[in-house]
């Protein structure tokens, strides 16, 4: 098991390096230009436009909220999307998942190393993005004026671990159910991109606040409050019992899954 | 008695309303080698995708070694070297590293680091990236990985797909060398000669239906018979016109004739024009494969 979950890291190395790199953009550019942007962010505070965008501005707290729970947990799903479409859906497809499944493994173990190792991947990217943030943080506390530790910053990044993690399970599901990886990814994309919008939208619209709790988005607080002192952890709870539920999903379609031939499961053969 | 390592039972697969397989009924002994015949799409992979539990049967039931290909896969597939016909492999990986990974997974029945030996026969330089090969020792990677555990089955879709001449020979000794060691050979292939060169027994697939099994000799005595007829005085044309013959040439000294049936009467008929000399040839498989589908015929159901 140990091996087949080291293993797939290793096919993903490549894509954890970049991904997280990458990744690291946000705090190396939106944090560090924040001693220049101070003042012109403050005028900003109460446009609606950038409300509606899920983004906070003002302190330096709001800034970072809106940069490192809600932009860049976004990017990182959509890391989830791929890689959690890709290592069923995609490997099936190439092939690849055939030489696997007619090993002396239940398809249980399979799935398993496979959701590991996603959630590895996304710890170790979360993890740099983490410490980056830290340490761009201890490069300009001196020009800022606020309340936040190093360590804020840091904790902040991971509260975004929980999302990616949903995202990213709700992906392998999919690529567990549906006849493609092209349908499973884009739906998976649809519902991170309406996740996305939606909170926004019930955040600002209270005709449509009774929807909020259907979208992922509303479960992360990206206000000031929130970096300072932690997202709730009910929250928490709720995005990993989503990311457990559409794991278990993809666990009990997978098994039954008929590989190789790309069906939707009501198109799969009825049991003899 | 002898041991029935893979046996179905009405096995029927529907994709969707597609059909796969149709009510196939096959059994294979131990330590036979057994041929499944068909164009692409007849059915052959899909029957093989059943037995290794990648596809669940629609109706009917297989088992190997006795164990229900459903419920009992993991144990069915710890005595099972598998060669996929649509082989796909992690491109960046080292071979060497990709056999290491596939021991590792398999177990290696006591087969620890064979694939070293298997690898130097086939030639086959483990020390490069997968994604760096050519077809053929991408093949190559594909029959070590299904040898290199001392299966007692081996299921082989097209083995020798991609191989150059030399190494395809190679490949039909270790698949003999198996069967000597009395070990069983699923050999799937639509390259006849080397079905008939290895198999003891074949099934024919056609259209998903399995429209014939037997033994490679039986089966060749028992079908089309070329026969040369040698006359001091030719009979006329149309004195063989008889039901399952067909009347191949017709020359100064000579008929050639395709019999399927009603032998006796050729040969009466033959006697009555005085023949001097009759020469048999058995078809070979492949005119017997091509006989059963007919060209172009008998494809696209998986």
């Amino acid at each position: 098991m140990v091996r087949l979950i080291w293993q797939e890291l290793k096919f993903r190395r490549n894509a954890i390096i970049g991904w997280g790199l990458g990744l690291c953009f946000f705090p190396l550019v939106y944090i560090s230009i924040y001693p220049s942007i101070a003042e012109e962010m403050a005028g900003l505070a109460d446009l609606e436009l950038y409300k509606a965008l899920g983004m906070n501005l003002g302190t330096f707290g709001d800034w970072v909220g809106s940069i490192l729970i809600v932009f860049m947990p976004l990017i990182a799903a959509i890391y989830g999307v791929i890689n959690g479409t890709e290592t069923l859906a995609g490997e099936e497809e190439d092939g690849r998942l055939e030489m696997l499944v007619t090993l002396p493994r239940p398809r249980w173990q399979i799935i398993k190393a496979k959701a590991i190792a996603l959630t590895v991947s996304f710890i170790l990217i979360f993890l740099v993005v983490a410490v980056v943030s830290w340490l761009v943080f201890l490069a300009i506390e001196s020009q800022i004026e606020t309340d936040l530790e190093g360590i804020n910053l840091f904790m902040a990044v991971l509260s975004g671990l929980p999302l990616a993690f949903a995202v990213g399970m709700i992906s392998m599901f999919l690529a567990a159910f549906c006849s493609t990886r092209r349908v499973a990814a884009m739906i998976a994309a649809a519902i991170l991109i309406s996740s996305y919008f939606g909170t926004n939208l019930a955040n600002a619209s209270p005709v449509l606040e009774p929807f909020a709790p259907l979208f992922l988005f509303n479960y992360l607080d990206a206000s000031s409050q929130a970096v300072a002192e932690g997202q709730q952890v009910g929250d928490m709870v709720v995005l990993i019992t989503i990311g457990l539920v559409a794991f278990i999903l993809a666990l009990v379609f997978f098994q039954r899954r008929d590989l190789t031939v790309g069906i939707w499961p009501w198109q799969r053969a009825k049991p003899a | 008695m002898s041991e029935k390592v893979i046996e179905t039972h009405d096995l029927t697969v529907y994709y969707g309303k597609q059909l796969g397989i149709k009510a196939v009924n096959l059994m294979v002994e131990k330590g036979e080698a057994f041929g499944f015949l068909g164009p692409n799409g007849a059915g052959k992979t899909t029957t093989q995708r059943v037995l290794l539990d990648v596809i669940r049967p629609t109706s009917g039931r297989a088992t190997v070694f006795g164990l229900d290909c459903q419920t009992q896969g993991v144990e069915i597939r710890q005595r099972v070297g598998y060669l996929p016909g649509e082989l796909a492999l992690y491109k960046e990986m080292r071979a060497n590293q990709f056999f290491e990974m596939y021991e590792y997974l398999r177990g290696n029945n006591g087969a620890k680091g064979y694939w070293r030996e298997l690898a130097k026969r086939l030639d086959l330089d483990t020390s490069r990236k997968i994604g760096t090969f050519s077809r053929g020792n991408k093949q190559k990677v594909g029959i070590v990985a299904a040898f290199m555990s001392h299966p007692d089955l081996l299921i082989l879709d097209e083995p020798t797909g991609g191989l150059d001449p030399l190494v395809q020979q190679t490949v039909m000794e270790m698949v003999r060398e198996v069967k000597a060691d009395g070990r069983t050979v699923f050999f799937s292939s639509h390259i006849l000669p080397e079905v008939q060169a290895v198999c003891d027994r074949v099934g024919i697939i056609r259209a998903g239906e399995l429209v014939a099994t037997q033994g490679v000799e039986a089966l060749i005595a028992a079908r089309l018979k070329r026969l040369t007829l040698i006359f001091a005085n030719l009979p006329p044309v149309g004195t063989f016109a008889q039901e399952g013959v067909t009347e191949l040439s017709h020359t100064e000294q000579t008929v050639m004739l395709e019999v399927r049936d009603n032998l006796s009467q050729v040969l009466a008929a033959a006697a009555q024009y005085g023949v001097q000399d009759i020469e048999t040839h058995s078809a070979s498989l492949e005119e017997i494969f091509l006989e059963y589908y007919g060209r172009g015929n008998g494809g696209n159901h998986g």
